[in-house]
């Protein structure tokens, strides 16, 4: 579902944020990225969701080479791709249910669609008897959870995470943790950006790891036995 | 507007996902442009000062220029009333005698320019003088008549131009007995001449204002971008196209220029009202029917549309120049 083939993604002349990056997802799979912070886990993010382009190598995500995509296509591949935030960018000035709506708002569906597909995602998180507040009246792990509403609203097949447990307490974090292994168990990629490695150790499952740039670990898929990460640390 | 063609493409790839039929699809692009439209006129309603303030600007923006064209287009009328009614005075010398007169009119009569001539002989002519100038005691001294025999022709249709007008004037002229031919076509010439500048002059101000209102408009919409910036990045963030993102603020621009074209059409027919006695009088004065025309039911249409395709415009450029700055690049912490 995701690949990335010997990605490097060079900001200035001195600063390389990725270096030759090799791993690729399965669909249904669920990993965890980690590093330190500056080790390039939001630079993999953003490649993903052609935020930025890599100065070399390929990113596939759905089959689809992302390197020389044009502009204006690059919306229709963000509809594949559900993000969740640390600080879960929601907006204020609407209702919980609007704030979800808004992918499929986005895509042109119809009010009937968007109330079903909306009512289904808040059902998903718990939340549907929150539709009518604003998210400003909600807690933070509630806020994080319409995040995810959001993000899954429109069933993509992929589904990224920045940090989405950046500021719950464990309890919250396991629950929202619970919530992607769902996704992953019907079919979406989940990659999840976190520094919390009592979490990922928590899980064990596939972690890949960065560290200046490089992938250290977790590199070759344990399904397909794509080509290594670089192993040189 | 430009970005229907392209949100089209929109639909047409979003049925990918959702497999709504086609019509539903059409449906749905609909409601959402009738949603985005009543929220941006909502959301100026929420507003209504600085809303008020913006109408009120482009409204004197675009009344001036719209005034001007009016009182042109009368003007103009005006002198299209004098150059039909153009005529050619001639004077005859004055010994002759009434029955030569008389013959000349026949004469001229045949020639096919003329549509019409009227003679004035000396007695009537000075009756008439003596009953309108109230300079009856003085005409009293003179010992004699001094009004010539006057012939008072009319131009054909085809012949009411400049030129055509001078060949007549040459014509009466050579003729036996005439003394002097007068044409008195000078004024109306200025008269044009000056129209012509005055509409140069109005054209060129009416493309000052309309800039004017563009950037007007403009800033305002750039004011209103850079308050949506959250949500601009969510819409991008979450697949929205750019007509998806671009399309609330064409439609605030329009709204600023619905309202701005409704605020222009109400000072325009306020000052009419204000001016209208006024001139009316002054008119009266110079014993010319001149008024000012006011718009009819197509100029105001035409008012407001211009005023909406102008912030339409202004929001375009604004949107063109603030809105692919905002790039979800940096949302991405960490």
């Amino acid at each position: 579902m995701i690949e990335f083939r010997q990605v490097t993604k060079r900001y200035d002349s001195d600063h390389t944020a990725l270096a030759q990056v090799n791993f690729s997802l399965n669909r249904g799979e669920l990993a965890f990225l980690t590093g330190h912070s500056g080790a390039g886990k939001s630079t993999l993010l953003k490649l993903i969701m052609v935020m930025e382009r890599p100065s070399a190598g390929e990113v596939v995500v759905g089959g689809q080479l992302l390197n020389r995509l044009p502009r204006r296509q690059i919306p229709y591949i963000r509809r594949h791709i559900g993000v969740v935030f640390q600080n879960h960018q929601l907006l204020f000035d609407r209702t919980v249910f609007d704030n979800v709506a808004m992918p499929l708002e986005v895509m042109g569906a119809s009010p009937r669609d968007i109330g079903r597909r909306v009512r289904a995602a808040l059902d998903k998180v718990g939340l549907l008897n929150k539709e009518k507040m604003n998210p400003m009246q909600l807690s933070g792990g509630e806020q994080q959870r319409v995040g995810i509403a959001r993000a899954v609203v429109n069933k993509p097949p992929v589904l990224l995470a920045d940090e989405p447990t950046g500021n719950l307490d464990p309890e919250l974090s396991a629950d929202i943790m619970n919530l992607f292994t769902r996704f992953s168990q019907v079919g979406v990629t989940v990659l999840i950006a976190t520094h919390d490695i009592g979490l990922v150790n928590e899980m064990d499952r596939r972690t890949l790891a960065l560290d200046h740039g490089r992938l250290i670990g977790g590199g070759s898929s344990p399904l397909q036995g794509a080509p290594g990460g670089v192993s040189g640390h | 507007m430009a970005t229907d063609s392209r949100r089209k493409v929109d639909t047409a790839r979003g049925a990918k996902t959702g497999r709504s039929p086609w019509k539903e699809q059409a449906r749905s692009y609909f409601d959402h442009h009738r949603k985005v439209s009543r929220d941006s006129a909502r959301r100026l309603w929420k507003t209504p000062v600085g809303t008020g303030m913006t109408w009120t600007v482009m409204g004197v923006a675009l009344a001036l220029p719209v005034a001007l064209l009016l009182l042109l287009t009368s003007l103009q009328g005006v002198s299209a009333g004098w150059e039909s009614s153009a005529r050619v005075t001639a004077y005859l010398q004055l010994e002759v005698p009434l029955e030569d007169a008389r013959a000349l009119v026949d004469e001229i009569r045949t020639d096919s320019r003329i549509s019409d001539i009227e003679l004035v002989d000396r007695e009537q002519a000075l009756a008439e003088f003596r009953a309108n100038s109230g300079l009856e005691d003085a005409l009293d001294y003179l010992e004699e008549n001094p009004l010539p025999h006057t012939l008072l022709i009319t131009p054909d249709e085809r012949s009411r131009s400049a030129t055509g007008v001078e060949a007549l004037v040459t014509f009466v002229r050579g003729l036996e007995g005439v003394e002097r031919v007068q044409v008195d076509l000078g004024w109306l010439q200025r008269l044009n001449a000056m129209t012509d500048l005055l509409a140069r002059a109005v054209w060129a101000l009416a493309i000052l204002l309309a800039a004017a209102v563009i950037l007007v408009i403009g800033n305002t919409v750039r004011l209103a971008i850079e308050s949506r910036r959250d949500e601009i990045l969510v819409a991008k963030l979450v697949g929205g196209t750019d007509a998806f993102v671009r399309r609330p603020f064409l439609y605030t621009g329009a709204w600023y220029g619905l309202g701005g074209g409704v605020v222009a059409w109400i000072l325009l027919q306020l000052s009419l009202w204000w001016l209208s006695g006024p001139i009316e009088r002054l008119a009266g004065l110079y014993r010319s029917d001149f008024a000012l025309v006011g718009l009819g039911l197509d100029g105001v249409l035409a008012l407001i549309i211009v005023a909406m395709l102008l912030g339409w415009l202004g929001a375009w450029v604004a949107v063109k120049r603030h809105l692919d700055d905002i790039e979800p690049g940096d949302i991405a912490g960490g």
